[in-house]
């Protein structure tokens, strides 16, 4: 190296200049200090432009286009809903290959991982809430993208097969989530599992039901084999057709561009790819800093919910021999839980959704309209705006509130103190649960204000179940609180009533609790009560 | 162009786009550094969290499966099986049989694979396997549910052995299958122990020498539906309920029948095969008609 002449010339200190500038043009792949320094202080490039030299020397930005036409930066266009749902796939990624480390997908391990996740690994429960609640919101997000696609009529000519692959992805991330819902291996993933491979089942002909029911759950009934299945699904195989489906989704919406709101375009007309000079905004500087930064700040809203709203639940450990009271699919298929309660299995669990899966991909062929404004397209938005109600009423029948209400004695315990999950009485806890015999007729009042509380919702439930029911008359009930062991209560609940021809009958169900048990709901603010230990007596 | 309601969302200029992004990385670190602060503390709650939980599904176990046995407070039933929740059984029991594990492993084995030896015990019962590897209900995690739960007694039960609050603990009948020949051989051969005479009804029904009667049934409490034996029935006033509970059988005979062959008549609410069957090979014929008289009279002496 000839470093004696180009001292020399330059002198040492600007030689020095030189090869830091000639490392700093090296990472970020072309662009030189002073540019870098211009483009943060909001100066238009030269000509030709310097910041496109990372597209074709960087790989990780070769995919990504140079410019975007101004009117789709704005953040009202898009919502950046599709940048996030690849975003959260790769926090999904991220996050599932840390709980990887602690998991063993058996139905002996799986369970106790989850338990030792929690209490041994430092953090351990924040990557497990962050993955739960990153898997939720996208499945939440990737349907925004989906609704907002819609609305703008961005699935027109030329992107159809975008929309088709979009769909797809909609699809495999729905699948992705439930096949992770299996692997706590606990009651809700156990028997949310067992019904949602059930209506595999339901496929016509029989004997192609059972054999699909049969691969998936690798036995008549969800055991070994089935865990590893779903953990294989979720690990390996549905990222992998998810990965796939990306790129060739991403690689369509870079080849068509994103479409332009539909007012700055003539009907019929894409222009999407023609943009004027004075309209573009270049990636290299303002859409990076601009996404970067939205992403930046989704992380920060995830890890701040996930700190302090969210929780990944986790209930006792799988039982087949038990059915919980009131078992739920995740909330992304009460829909289809909704429709099984109105339909029969193979109507409401195969066909319908397979019909809304094909009718889903057709929409961009079935509607001929080549305007996508708003005002042009009132049978489409307004169908779609329907089947969008139609969609949350069906979810809001599958919940437990619609037509699955238990005996009355059963359901009053149940919204106390529920099987599994925390309740009201769990809420108060150990330390508010005074020992003791209160009879509901006997309006009982105790020191503790909210164990009060709990008799008082105690007689007001059994009060309004006597008035809705008539075959549940003069109503009473009594609640006892006894010390079990040290540190473990008994709560035992008994309700008599009547029945219509006068028979007196009876309903008892015991409770323990433990002193040091924390009991938490999915949603809400965590208990952060571990902070400070109450004062030792 | 019109600038809508929303336009506050487009943020035009990177350096507050940059900004935002550094206060949203404080914001995120700052919470990580807070989690992270907690996070010993989190944990701790969270073992003790899942502990607990154990102790409440093995109450659960133990309420379904055990307490029939064992006592609802695990004291034991005098005849039917020993006391958990004593002193001798978490101080001195695991010395006494030379286990050399920990206490956790020896309730945990001895759930698992039960207590099969039936040999001239004073129980009435053995302890069935109750692992699912030995044929048994219980899962593996059940199991060391019932465990913890029973542990769970140690606080109570080494306050024990005031004269308010004595150990309950029951000394085993010495049982001669378990001796051990002069050089660890097999064992002798049970030299049946031969009866001294008639025994009373009272030393029958409760005595150290007795069936162990007054473990299940208590005789001060009458039997009703407010107040019913958990076990066994309540025989305060057996002398009037006899003759009615079997249709064509006088008390005499269905008490006598009752003690003889208990299973030929549950009443609602009890379960066979808890009392044990074999009275009539452990008590003469003598002996069961005296209790049965004593025990269907009215002025009955303790």
């Amino acid at each position: 190296m000839a470093v004696q002449p180009e001292l020399e010339k330059k002198g040492f200190a600007q030689t020095v200049l030189d090869a830091a500038d000639d490392v700093f043009t090296r990472i970020t792949a072309g662009i030189p200090a002073g540019e870098v320094r211009r483009m943060l202080r909001g100066e238009a490039p030269g000509r030709p432009n310097p910041r496109l030299k990372p597209h074709s020397e960087a790989f990780l930005l070769h995919i990504k286009p140079t410019y975007y036409h101004e009117s789709v930066t704005r953040f009202t266009h898009t919502f950046r809903l599709g940048l996030l749902s690849t975003y959260l796939f790769f926090v999904e990624t991220i996050t599932g290959l840390i709980l990887m480390i602690w998991y063993a997908p058996t139905p002996e391990r799986a369970y106790t991982d989850m338990i030792r996740l929690l209490s041994n690994v430092p953090f351990g429960q924040l990557m497990r809430d962050l993955h739960r609640l990153g898997a939720e919101l996208m499945v939440l997000i990737v349907t925004a993208h989906m609704v907002r696609t819609y609305l703008t009529g961005s699935y027109k000519a030329p992107r159809q097969f975008t929309w088709f692959t979009g769909v797809i992805l909609l699809v495999v991330t729905l699948f992705l989530s439930f096949s992770g819902y299996l692997l706590p291996w606990d009651q809700l993933a156990f028997w949310a599992v067992t019904i949602g491979t059930s209506m595999a089942e339901a496929v016509p002909p029989k004997v192609v039901g059972e054999t699909v029911n049969l691969l998936a759950r690798g036995a008549p009934d969800i055991g070994a084999n089935g865990l590893m299945r779903f953990y294989l699904l979720h690990v390996l195989f549905l990222p992998l057709v998810l990965f796939l489906f990306f790129f060739v989704h991403y690689y369509k919406v870079v080849h068509f561009g994103i479409s332009l709101p539909s007012d700055e375009e003539e009907i019929g007309q894409d222009t999407a790819n023609k943009v004027p000079a004075d309209r573009r905004v270049y990636f290299l500087p303002d859409v990076m800093i601009d996404e970067a930064t939205f992403l930046i700040g989704f992380t920060a809203l995830m890890v701040v919910i996930t700190a302090f709203f969210f929780s990944a639940p986790l209930e006792s450990i799988a039982n087949p021999q038990s059915t919980p009271l009131h078992t739920v699919a995740p909330w992304y298929f009460y829909w289809l839980q909704g429709l099984l309660k109105i339909a029969d299995k193979t109507i409401a669990g195969v066909i319908l959704p397979g019909v809304l899966l094909v009718l889903l991909i057709a929409i961009p062929y079935l509607d001929r309209n080549p305007s996508r404004r708003g005002r042009d397209r009132r049978v489409a938005i307004i169908s779609g705006v329907v089947a969008g109600i139609v969609m949350i009423i069906l979810s809001w029948m599958g919940t437990p509130y619609y037509a699955v209400q238990g005996a009355p004695s059963v359901e009053i315990v149940q919204e106390l103190m529920p099987e599994e999950g925390m309740g009201p009485v769990r809420e108060i806890g150990y330390a508010h649960l005074p020992l003791g015999k209160y009879d509901t007729r006997e309006n009982p009042v105790t020191d503790d204000e909210e164990f009060n509380h709990i008799l008082h919702e105690f007689e007001a439930s059994i009060a309004a179940f006597e008035e809705k029911d008539p075959s549940f008359n003069q109503a009473y009930g009594i609640l006892s609180v006894t010390q079990e062991q040290p540190s473990l209560k008994r709560i035992t609940w008994e309700i008599y009533w009547l029945s219509p021809e006068g028979v007196q009958d009876k309903f008892v169900r015991t409770f323990f609790l433990h002193e040091d048990s924390l009991y938490w709901e999915q949603y809400g603010l965590k208990d952060f009560s571990f902070v400070r230990p109450p004062a030792e007596e | 162009m019109k600038r809508p309601w929303y336009s506050f969302l487009y943020i035009r200029s990177p350096l507050v786009k940059i900004g935002l992004g550094i206060v949203a990385v404080m914001i995120s670190i700052a919470v990580l550094l807070f989690l992270g602060v907690i996070e010993d503390r989190r944990m701790a709650a969270q073992t003790a969290n899942w502990d607990g939980r154990a102790i409440e599904k093995g109450a659960e176990i133990y309420a379904n499966n055990c307490y029939t046995c064992h006592g609802p407070d695990g004291k034991g039933l005098p005849g039917v099986a020993p006391a958990l929740h004593s002193k001798y059984f978490f101080t001195q029991r695991l010395k006494d049989v030379g286990w050399t594990g920990s206490l956790h492993d020896y309730v945990a084995s001895t759930v698992a694979a039960g207590r099969p030896s039936k040999v001239k015990s004073q129980w009435a019962q053995m302890m069935p396997t109750w692992s699912q590897r030995f044929g048994g209900p219980l899962r593996d995690d059940q199991v060391n549910n019932v465990t913890a739960f029973v542990l769970n007694w140690e606080k109570d039960a080494l306050t024990q052995g005031t004269p308010d609050n004595p150990d309950p603990w029951q000394p085993f009948a010495d049982a001669p299958s378990k001796a051990v020949a002069e050089g660890g051989g097999a064992p002798v051969a049970e030299t049946p122990v031969e009866p001294t005479g008639p025994r009373s009804p009272q030393e029958l029904f409760a005595g150290a020498n007795g069936m162990g009667c007054s473990g299940c049934h208590n005789l001060d409490l009458p039997q009703t539906a407010d107040s019913r034996g958990p076990v066994g029935p309540n025989m305060a006033n057996l002398y009037e309920t006899a003759g009615s509970m079997v249709p064509g059988q006088d008390a005499e005979t269905y008490v006598y029948n009752s003690i003889v062959a208990p299973n030929d008549y549950i009443h609602e609410g009890y379960m066979a095969g808890i009392m044990p069957q074999n009275f009539a090979e452990r008590m003469t014929e003598e002996e069961i008609r005296s209790l049965v008289a004593w025990l269907l009279d009215p002025n009955r002496q303790r």
